[in-house]
């Protein structure tokens, strides 16, 4: 046995130092604004999108945790967790419903991205950062999906699932607020992330949310 | 039971395992919540009859209670410091249970967290963690060892090394791959088998996860490349939760229907996983009885893997190229980055080789100034999770390769293991310990041989003390040692006979650094693609050269046509098709555009790049510098407005566009000056900023860009702007306009103060919002005159509040 005592699952939380996780293009391409129907790219902008989407997964550093916590109360708008943990949200409420647990999840992109990002869009080509950009919210995102995946195959042994839909802080009348909350639970300093007065991550790439464990009873 | 003895066994008969164990103890009361291996210690009896009850159904090897006794696992009961008393407790139990009727396996799995590079957890802990499970399982006298139900190749690795640093046992591993075949880390059976029993498994195989019509599908991936026995525990169907239990959707009988087929394709252990019972056990007994195991008989095939995929070498094979750019040698860039601690260089180098065509990746950090150990450790760790291509792990220190081949979650290639004594005495017990392939230098203590008869008996020496350690003809690469011929012109003939002896007399896979060849020659890519053109009809298996070349790849790419390695030239004909597109023009021919429609028609496709040299080709035809902003750019950036409305442009081209605008009047604005023509009318004043509290600018960057490209003089504030800065800076500028962004809910109330302060003080400018979380109403709600959802919104909005 080594002299360093290993440390366990701080407070049940598992960290993931490099998520294999690949955004999709087409979300890419939708939030740049491109429209199948319509938008035309030449041959060029084409090979720039291209060049611009591969630099930046190059760049991007996705890493995640999660924990899960039971669910002690769930009323209609109101969530209890078993360590005492309040959520207010009717419609986090209603997700959660069916649930006996929460996941708690973080995702981020990492800083060298939102370096070259910055670099780009003041002194380079702002073309290529909003590129840069769209791929490294995607990826933040995919880094939750790739949890998500994960977990899903783990809890499919025991008959259970994750609800279909994740809720994040600032999404419906989940405030933005709740950030805090899941930031601390998760320990995320621990990752590197810093959450703002006005409880904006940073790096800027990041996202935390909230999914529900139930049962597989079809 | 020694390793041998486990073989013999599984040769002549299917060993049954038992079934599922949570769900029995539950069924005989065990609460949810507790930890089973406590709660087996307070009711061992229990334990007991369930195992009796398996080896009576016909289990002829049933697994101890121990699947969550490793410490971290126990760490969450508080019992992490008595693992090995309670896991020594447990085999003794099982050991009471079993008898002499049948072998007892001792139980690893998962610590339930992610093992670097995946995880936060280090290597090396998780072999220390599961070392100690591992004395407490021989403590109880355990006959062998099962890892099972493991997500992650590199968790499964960790714990295999545990087991084999330990003790001498058989060793079992069984992965789980979910219903696409993988695991939940990504890794394919092939290449979890190929790495597991590279590095010492005894047997490899699959459990839990699905259930047994999926399962057979692993097994029969896995037979044609298993060098040991193959083991399936398949789960009981599908699960659902049914009044708060798991419960699944096989009866016994149904499952008993698979096992025939298990065993023709190639199982040698079987038993259950989730949901089974005594009764399933049952089952396979009936179905096994008379049945013999189908002995391992692997096609002869070289592999490397990386913790996601196999990359296969041969002469059936088409030649595997091995990227050797991650290699600080000449690259200045690259030895900065590495001598910093900066990765993003050695990045773009793997993401760039591998969409080139490597199969492979080198990763060579050796150069002074830095701890080739540490930074060796470093890549290893950084490009596993990040690229699927196998590493190539290339040093010529041994403490380097050593401690890479520990970490790296595959099985590696070496690059290299010469003739050198002392290099193959200290090398080859590594390369074999850690199951590693490896490049065989045919040079010795003498130094390089000049004739292909001496570098081959080389070979032949090396491979015949590698053979002590297990390795066959399979395991190894020999390097033909590639000369430069403006030294010796004669060394390319030596060195093709070497690669010819390989493949047609010795059989093994052979490997060329290529560019050495030509190396103060000019013209040397030519030399090199010739060269490597000879070694491919020669038999070359694998080139270690840079696949950014076209003409190598192209000439690599139609070797494997004309040596048939490329089975009906499927590849070339992929490449191709691939290559020719993209050289091939995109715009359609059209009658030739004159100087200013082509200055035109850079700014509508966005081409900074060309757009001044357009510009200077129409002035110096006659084109005025007004003329060219009244015809050319306003039309063009006014067009490309248009597109954007009508979404046939999106977002970037919108940005190439003005990007390009601004380059255009950079350009001209000097000569307008000179002229004192004013043809672009200065529009009004605006000041810029990201409300107080917000760090999200990009957004509000754009829209700056954008009006400034349309006349607007613009004063960016940035980002995290007080109310008092703003309303000062409008003061002093004069400014006629305001533009506030926020990104957020808690910012996007900054922006209410702002405008409530402006008009405190008495200001008189107009205010426009934008930002995620903002809209008309809220614009209206806090008193802006206006809200833009865009960048090119914003100019247009600008422009009619302005007016």
């Amino acid at each position: 046995m080594n002299d360093k005592p290993v440390q366990t699952a701080l407070g049940g939380v598992t960290y993931l130092e490099h998520i294999p996780a690949m955004p999709k293009r087409e979300r890419i391409l939708a939030r740049l604004g491109h429209r199948a129907a319509t938008t035309i790219l030449t041959d060029d902008q084409t090979a720039f999108l291209e060049r611009g989407i591969e630099e930046a997964l190059l760049l991007c550093h996705v890493k995640g945790a999660y924990r899960r916590i039971p669910v002690a109360e769930c009323t209609d708008r109101i969530i209890r967790l078993e360590n005492g943990t309040v959520f207010q949200s009717a419609g986090l409420a209603q997700l959660l419903s069916r649930s006996t647990e929460v996941v708690l999840m973080a995702s981020t992109a990492g800083s060298a991205i939102m370096q070259r990002i910055a670099e780009e869009v003041s002194t380079g080509s702002a073309a290529l950062g909003l590129i840069l950009d769209a791929t490294a919210s995607h990826a933040a995102d995919a880094g939750l999906d790739w949890m998500v995946s994960f977990l899903n195959g783990t809890l499919q042994r025991h008959g259970k699932r994750l609800t279909s839909r994740r809720f994040s802080p600032g999404y419906g009348d989940l405030s933005l607020e709740h950030q805090r909350i899941i930031f601390d639970l998760l320990d995320l300093d621990r990752m590197g992330l810093f959450l703002t007065e006005k409880y904006m991550l940073i790096p800027e790439k990041s996202v935390l949310a909230i999914a529900g464990i139930e049962g597989i009873t079809e | 039971m020694t390793r041998k003895e486990f073989q013999q066994r599984l040769a002549e008969q299917v060993l049954i395992l038992d079934g599922a164990t949570g769900t029995e103890l539950q069924k005989r009361g065990m609460p949810l919540g507790v930890c089973p291996e406590q709660w087996v210690l307070d009711n061992p009896q229990v334990l007991v009859d369930i195992q009796r009850a398996y080896i009576a159904a016909g289990s002829g090897a049933v697994y101890t209670c121990t699947f969550g006794g490793n410490r971290l696992k126990l760490a969450e009961f508080g019992l992490a410091k008595k693992n090995r008393e309670i896991n020594a407790e447990l085999a003794r139990l099982s050991r009471k249970a079993a008898g002499q009727q049948a072998l007892v396996a001792g139980d690893i799995a998962p610590t339930g967290r992610f093992v670097r590079p995946f995880g936060d957890l280090a290597f090396e802990d998780a072999v220390a963690v599961y070392r100690e499970q591992v004395l407490g399982l021989l403590d109880g006298g355990v006959d062998f060892f099962v890892i099972e139900t493991m997500l992650d190749i590199q968790e499964a690795r960790a714990a295999l090394l545990a087991v084999r640093e330990t003790c001498d046992l058989p060793v079992c591993v069984s992965m789980t791959f979910d219903q696409a075949g993988r695991t939940l880390t990504g890794t394919d059976p092939v290449t979890a088998l190929i790495t597991l029993q590279s590095l010492g498994a005894d047997a490899v195989g699959c459990n839990c996860s699905t259930g047994p019509a999926d399962m057979i599908q692993v097994i029969a991936a896995m037979k044609p490349y298993a060098k040991v026995p193959l083991l399936a525990k398949p789960n009981a169907g599908l699960p659902k939760l049914l009044d708060g239990k798991t419960v699944f959707d096989m009866s016994p009988e149904e499952f008993g229907a698979f096992i025939g087929r298990f065993i023709e394709a190639g199982v040698n252990l079987i038993g259950g996983c989730c949901g089974t019972s005594p009764a399933y056990i049952e089952q396979i007994r009936k179905h096994s009885s008379g049945l013999r195991p189908v002995a391992p008989c692997p096609r002869r095939f070289s592999a490397i893997t990386s913790a996601r995929t196999t990359s296969f070498a041969g002469p059936d094979i088409p030649m595997v190229v091995v990227g050797e750019r991650i290699n600080p040698t000449g690259k200045k860039k690259l030895q900065a980055e590495l001598r910093e601690g900066k990765t993003a260089e050695v990045r773009r180098f793997a993401a760039e080789q591998v969409a080139q065509g490597a199969g492979v990746l080198d990763v060579n950090v050796g150069m002074p100034g830095i701890d080739e150990k540490e930074t060796m450790l470093k890549m290893v760790d950084l490009l596993s999770p990040v690229v699927d291509a196998p590493l190539c792990l290339d040093s010529s220190s041994a403490d380097v390769l050593e401690a890479a081949l520990r970490i790296y979650p595959g099985r590696a290639l070496i690059n290299s293991i010469s003739g050198e004594q002392a290099k193959m005495e200290r090398l080859l017990p590594v390369a074999a310990k850690y199951g590693a392939m490896f490049v065989l230098l045919p040079l010795d203590d003498s130094g390089v041989p000049e004739t292909a008869e001496q570098r081959c008996a080389i070979v032949e020496r090396v491979f015949a003390a590698a053979g002590q350690y297990g390795f066959t003809k399979n395991d190894i690469v020999v390097d033909g040692l590639v000369m430069t011929v403006s030294s010796d012109q004669k060394a390319a003939a030596e060195t093709l006979k070497v690669i010819s002896w390989c493949s047609t007399s010795f059989g093994c896979c052979t490997i060329v650094g290529l560019s050495n060849v030509s190396f103060g020659l000019p013209e040397r890519g030519w030399v090199n693609a010739a060269f490597l053109a000879m070694a491919a009809a020669s038999g070359l298996t694998m080139v270690i050269a840079n696949p950014s070349s076209e003409t190598l790849m192209r000439i690599k790419m139609a070797s494997d046509v004309l040596t048939v390695r490329d089975k009906n030239s499927s590849g070339w004909i992929a490449y191709s098709s691939q290559t020719s597109a993209s050289a091939a023009p995109g715009q359609a021919v059209g009658p030739e555009r004159s100087a200013p429609e082509k200055v035109y028609d850079a700014v509508l496709k966005g081409d900074r790049d060309g757009i001044r040299e357009l510009l200077d080709a129409a002035l110096r035809g006659g084109l005025t510098p007004a003329d060219a902003v009244d015809t050319c750019l306003i039309p063009a950036i006014v067009e490309v407005g248009s597109l954007f409305d009508r979404k046939v442009y999106y977002l970037p081209q919108l940005i190439q566009s003005a990007e390009t605008m601004k380059s255009a009047f950079e350009m001209l604005e000097p000569m307008l000056a000179t002229t004192g023509v004013q043809v672009v009318k200065k529009k009004a004043v605006i000041v810029l900023a990201t409300v107080k509290g917000d760090i999200h600018d990009i957004g509000k960057n754009i829209v700056g860009l954008m009006l400034k490209n349309y006349g607007f003089t613009v004063h960016d504030l940035g980002k995290d702007v007080s109310e008092h800065d703003i309303v000062r800076a409008a003061k002093e500028t004069g400014a006629e306009l305001v533009g506030l962004s926020a990104l957020m809910t808690t910012t996007m109330v900054e922006m209410k103060r702002v405008i409530a302060l402006a008009r405190k003080e008495g200001l008189t400018c107009k205010f426009m919002i934008g930002g995620a979380v903002v809209n008309e109403q809220y614009a209206a709600e806090i008193g802006a005159d206006g809200y833009a959802p865009d960048a090119y919104a914003a100019v247009k909005l600008a422009e009619t509040l302005s007016a």
